[in-house]
């Protein structure tokens, strides 16, 4: 009896000790996301075009017209955008002439300028991509050629910036 | 209390042999802590995460943000240092075999007390580094890093796992 009661002692002790020297050890893990947007891609796609104007009539080229500009816009898809107009000129140039011009325009997921929403050029807007990163800037104005106007081809660049 | 030993010879070894294990066992028993040690657990509470990144354009993400950093809730015995080793991801990968660098420095490592996030201290997660176990037994690690898509980054969703080992030191 007491050889059994010692036998269990010592193998309490062992166990005891071995407890004791196990180091632990664990481990755990965590992921690390992104999602890189696609890149927007701006194309002037149509010229805004008056056409022929005359000397003291003003001409308009409505959103709806088939002389307005249009710019298409490429993106992440349903992805909020900044638009805003950094070159928007008043005149058009022929050499030393110009001639005043203002602008309007609107913006619509799709290409129709019918549906556009329409917003001040000067001001910029904010709206989104459509669901296939889709945006369509359309770019109407008017010309006012003075009762002067030197004959010529006038021109100016207008540029669109979107970003995110 | 105890009864004493035989005078025999066998009553003296078996008498010897009883004291010699008892002090064996007061030696073990003084050597185990008074409870059985907690199991060490090592949970990932909160992913690392860089959000919408733009092609050619880094973004990191700080340790103490409370929202975007990576957070592992480590749970152990009390009151012991434990040894934080980060298996860390060059690259996250995305769509169509694309990876997205993503590189970490000498301070976007932080530990501290469960729910303190803002009470961090630093470390570099790069190395090996020694964190102490609380009276409770617990430790919050974060992580933060840079993530830097390239120019020309493929669009899409990446990830990357990023594991920490932990080991109680004796």
């Amino acid at each position: 009896m007491k050889r059994q009661i010692l036998s269990l002692a010592a193998v309490a002790c062992l166990v005891g000790l071995t407890s004791t020297a196990a180091a632990q050890s664990n481990s755990g893990s965590i992921t690390a996301t992104a999602l890189v947007q696609q890149p927007i891609n701006v194309s002037g796609a149509v010229n805004l075009s008056f056409g022929n104007v005359f000397p003291g009539v003003n001409k308009a080229v409505l959103l709806t017209d088939a002389g307005a500009g249009r710019f298409d816009v490429t993106g992440q898809a349903s992805t909020p955008v900044n638009l805003a107009f950094t070159a928007l000129p008043t005149n058009l140039a022929n050499g030393g002439n110009n001639l005043p011009v203002s602008f309007s325009s609107g913006y619509n997921t799709s290409n129709s300028a019918a549906g556009a929403t329409s917003f001040a050029p000067g001001s910029g807007a904010s709206t989104s991509l459509s669901g296939t990163g889709a945006l369509f800037v359309f770019l109407g104005g008017t010309v006012s050629p003075a009762v002067n106007q030197a004959a010529g081809t006038y021109t100016a660049t207008v540029t669109l910036q979107v970003t995110y | 209390m105890w009864r004493r030993a035989r005078s025999t010879p066998a009553g003296v070894v078996t008498g010897l042999c009883r004291r010699v294990v008892l002090l064996f066992c007061g030696i073990a028993l003084w050597a185990i802590p008074g409870e059985a040690q907690r199991p060490l657990t090592v949970q990932g509470t909160r992913s690392l995460t860089f959000g919408s990144l733009l092609a050619g354009v880094n973004k990191s993400v700080l340790r103490t943000d409370l929202i975007n950093s990576g957070q592992l809730d480590i749970s152990g015995p009390k009151n012991v240092s434990v040894l934080l080793t980060f298996t860390l991801p060059a690259t996250m990968a995305g769509p169509a075999g694309a990876t997205l660098p993503l590189t970490f420095g000498s301070s976007d490592g932080g530990w501290s007390p469960p729910q303190q996030i803002g009470t961090q201290t630093g470390f570099d997660p790069r190395v090996p580094y020694t964190a102490p176990l609380d009276q409770n037994g617990k430790v919050s690690v974060f992580l933060g890093g840079t993530a830097k898509p390239t120019a020309n980054q493929k669009a899409g969703s990446y990830t990357g796992t990023i594991t920490l080992t932990v080991v109680v030191l004796p």
